[in-house]
């Protein structure tokens, strides 16, 4: 088997060549378009398959615009601004951190689409860097090129005369990368994936939730490539290319073609590959040059791996808690500076965990639960004014009266406990330690020492 | 190496690109590679170069159809613009298409509505025409008119074809059949091109109409379905880049035709006629000017125009000046008209006392609802062709140029 990913990640700045922000929307339209394309046979003699299939179709296009998230440049009925400075600089932080060599010069091009989903008919995209490599426990793997593009419409309903398409999430920014057909199993494609995802996020700037980052994959089995899209997450990858490659041994394929992931992990044919043919240059936009001045110039974010690696080392942390932490981009070194008297594991767990629990336990939002109130009842079990054992009890009260009453976990005096007990036996000297215990924390509602307790019923019995 | 070339490019980095060169300015090079992306690479950083065979071009197939001849005559003239332009996905360059078959290749639907010839006339950007461009254009229309086809379509940059189609409209005089100008927002390289319906619209309405006449044919709105028919005296580009961007001005459009070539008329029209044709071309030798008024004027704007043969003042509102370039209107001892940068509505310059002294300078238009272009037209064609009785003509309606009435519109720019 030959594998390849392409891995799309919508970023989260404006939309590529407009000055749209980059929101998704899905209730009501503001506006309707109806519009057409066509095609012919391209100059080099050779009609590009993917877009003659489309064309033959002789459809209509009804566009479903948003005022919020778009503008003529998106409807085009205005020529598009420069490509938004922001996206470059993510795409070139990306290129870098995949030892990727971004290209000298950047041509946007034209790579004609003409399903519908781009108005224009073609869709912007653009060569940022290429020959990068990512390490994974099966070796290197390739990045062969690194991409800038513009995010199609998406499709809403599909009749044999017209189909319908959402624009508000055309011409958000995409990074598209993609890997040399090098992969050779299942599970390190899933790996690749996931490793790329990580040098994405390390970057940030992403959009997330559904849709947010797709993945293609480019598989053969010593026969033509076949294009997968539309992997819903990550984990369905291997499972698919074990279904296409049963498929292929079964059916045959005969051409290069894309195909669509279905949720029940077979592929259906989606339209042929399309080739070279369909691009060129789009001349609206001047070509970028990518100076040294301007590489030097861009901070690289530290990787997330190596986030997580370093808590792991510095303040010998369970893995999962560092990730985390790191995920949650919380300050930990400040904290550790802050609380001494506490156990890096135990900062993280009431940072990590508890709201967790909260969560589940109490049914309340600890999203609500912010540096503040974390840092006041770490504070209080610094200076041992509380607690270990009161610690979820006391941020759920935070919580719910937005104040801390430290005597509700104020223990029994010994005085007071010595009493009690003295008391319980004399009424009752055949008592057990144990029933005596069960006593004194129904008696005083939890708020017992209960080692305290053991040594005093030792002493008087 | 040359663009065109196919490469293989070792850099100083020992990494290798393939692909073709294309045509590339100062110390990069551009070069296509097999995905079909460019990338722009630093000469610099290249070590060695070494040219590759290049696949044999496939040569199209030759086109052949039929014409079918019992349908309307119809000529594409071509004066340039994008309209009729494809682009060569090997280099990027755009080059145009005129030739009938190639025209029918692009547009296949045109076959089935009329009759086609298409010829190449120039191939210019509208911005460059001058005085001689819509002789030589008038030219050609007669020499079609001759052969005796029912109608014409002239491909034309959108920049200034509301001048030319006001030019047209005033050297044919009692033209006989429609002409219609058409050009395109969106390229035609593009799937989203507006070339086509446009096109496709301008045959079927010649196909169907008894207008004669010079007109526009544009989109009539923002979606692939209707396109308007626009006077060719009354008509002006009203956005940068819309598909709309031409716009009746202070009347209806004549026609809507949509998608299937179904005609609505919208207002009165002139019909075939028996009046012969007559070719009232513009003297190429004239200097004719259009003043913009705005605050802050200087006498010194207007000495410019001291040895022009005509100017337009763009005065504002009602077709006003500041009055410390009245003594230098005065001065200028030429034809001079007011046109309204308002664009929509009337010149009435009686309203205010500046106004009746602009008349008193023998200022012309009063009363008239002429766009700033179309008066530029008028008055050159005027200049050219009825120096003696100009003053008279100018306000005179000669090709419903000047609607003498202004019907209510919810919405004036409709």
């Amino acid at each position: 088997m030959k594998c390849g990913l392409e891995i799309h990640q919508q970023l989260n700045t404006k939309k590529l060549f407009c000055d749209c922000n980059s929101i998704i929307i899905d209730d009501k339209p503001d506006f309707f378009l109806k519009r057409k394309l066509r095609t012919s046979a391209s100059e080099l003699g050779e009609i590009d398959k993917a877009a003659l299939h489309e064309s033959q179709k002789n459809k209509y296009f009804i566009y479903e615009g948003y005022h919020d998230s778009n503008c003529l440049i998106c409807i085009d009925e205005e020529p598009p601004l420069e490509l938004n400075k922001k996206a470059l600089n993510i795409a070139l932080q990306v290129s870098l951190l995949l030892n990727a060599k971004p290209v000298d010069e950047i041509q946007v091009m034209r790579k004609v689409v003409i399903d519908g989903s781009n108005i224009t008919g073609f869709q912007r995209t653009a060569l940022i860097a290429t020959d990068g490599y990512i390490e994974t426990s099966e070796g290197k793997i390739k990045i062969e090129t690194i991409c800038l593009e513009e995010e199609a419409a998406k499709k809403k309903k599909d009749t044999q005369d017209y189909s319908i398409y959402n624009i508000s999430r055309l011409g958000i920014p995409l990074i598209e990368i993609a890997t040399g057909p090098e992969i050779k199993s299942n599970e390190s494609a899933k790996e690749v994936a996931v490793k790329i995802g990580m040098v994405l996020r390390s970057v940030g700037s992403l959009r997330r939730g559904i849709g947010s980052i797709r993945q293609d994959v480019n598989v053969s089995f010593n026969g033509p490539r076949v294009e997968i899209k539309g992997f819903q997450d990550l984990q369905s990858i291997p499972k698919i290319i074990k279904f296409e490659e049963e498929r292929q041994k079964e059916e045959g394929i005969k051409e290069p073609h894309v195909r669509k992931a279905e949720k029940d992990f077979t592929t259906t044919f989606l339209r042929p590959m399309p080739g070279s043919a369909r691009m060129y240059p789009e001349t609206d936009i001047p070509t970028i040059k990518i100076s040294k001045t301007l590489l030097d110039s861009l901070e690289l974010p530290v990787l997330i791996d190596k986030k997580v690696e370093n808590l792991e080392e510095n303040y010998n942390l369970q893995a999962e808690l560092a990730r985390e932490l790191v995920k949650n981009k919380i300050n930990f070194k400040d904290y550790v500076k802050l609380y001494p008297g506490l156990e890096t594991n135990f900062i993280a767990r009431v940072l990590i965990e508890i709201p967790k629990e909260i969560k589940s336990r109490f049914k309340l939002d600890s999203n609500e639960l912010k540096e503040k109130e974390f840092k006041e009842v770490l504070q209080l079990l610094n200076e041992n004014k509380l607690r270990k054992e009161n610690t979820i009890d006391c941020l759920v009260q935070l919580l719910k009266s937005g104040k801390i009453r430290l005597e509700e976990f104020k223990r029994v005096s010994d005085k007071e406990l010595e009493e009690t007990i003295r008391e319980l036996i004399k009424k009752n000297p055949k008592l057990s330690p144990g029933a005596i215990i069960g006593d004194l924390m129904k008696k005083f509602n939890g708020k017992v020492d209960g080692k305290k307790a053991s040594e005093i019923i030792k002493k008087l019995l | 190496m040359k663009p065109g070339d196919k490469v293989k490019i070792t850099l100083k980095d020992n990494s290798i690109k393939e692909g073709i060169i294309m045509p590339s300015k100062d110390d990069t090079l551009i070069l296509k590679l097999n995905s079909g992306y460019n990338l722009g690479i630093n000469k610099t950083k290249i070590k060695e170069t070494k040219q590759l065979k290049k696949e044999p071009m496939k040569k199209q197939d030759k086109i052949n159809f039929i014409q079918d001849k019992t349908l309307k005559r119809v000529t594409i003239l071509h004066t340039g613009g994008t309209i009729s332009s494809k682009v060569d996905y090997e280099t990027g360059a755009v080059s145009s298409k005129f030739k009938p078959e190639e025209i029918i290749t692009m547009f296949p639907e045109l076959k089935r509505i009329v009759n086609l010839d298409s010829r190449l006339i120039s191939n210019m950007f509208s911005d460059d025409m001058n005085f001689s461009h819509y002789n030589i254009l008038a030219k050609e229309i007669i020499k079609e008119i001759k052969k005796g086809v029912n109608g014409i379509i002239i491909t034309h940059g959108t920049d200034t074809l509301h001048y030319t189609s006001a030019a047209l409209s005033f050297i044919l005089e009692h033209i006989n059949i429609p002409i219609l100008l058409v050009g395109a927002q969106r390229s035609s390289d593009r799937g989203s091109s507006d070339a086509s319906l446009n096109l496709i619209a301008a045959c079927n309405f010649i196909k169907e109409t008894n207008f004669v006449g010079v007109a526009i044919c544009m989109h009539a709105n923002t979606n692939d379905n209707v396109c308007a028919i626009l006077h060719g005296c009354k008509v002006r580009k009203m956005h940068t880049s819309r598909r709309d961007a031409f716009r009746s001005i202070n009347t209806d459009s004549i026609a809507t035709v949509d998608e299937y070539g179904k005609i609505v008329y919208q207002r009165d029209y002139s019909k075939k006629h028996d009046q012969k044709l007559n070719l009232k071309l513009f003297n190429e030798n004239l200097k004719v000017g259009i003043i913009k008024i705005h605050t802050h004027m200087s006498k010194e704007q207007f000495e410019v125009y001291k040895n022009f043969d005509g100017l337009v003042i763009e005065g504002t509102g009602l077709g006003h000046t500041p009055e410390n370039v009245l003594e230098e209107i005065k001065k200028l001892k030429i034809p001079i008209v007011m046109s309204s940068q308002c664009i929509y509505g009337r010149i009435n310059m009686n309203i205010y006392s500046k106004g009746r002294h602009l008349q008193e300078l023998n200022v012309l238009g009063n009363f008239c609802d002429m766009t700033p272009e179309t008066s530029f037209i008028k008055l050159s064609w005027l200049i050219s062709n009825h120096k003696d009785n100009l003053k008279h003509l100018f306000e005179t309606n000669l090709r419903g140029e000047i609607n003498p009435k202004t019907v209510f519109n919810e919405d004036f720019q409709k």
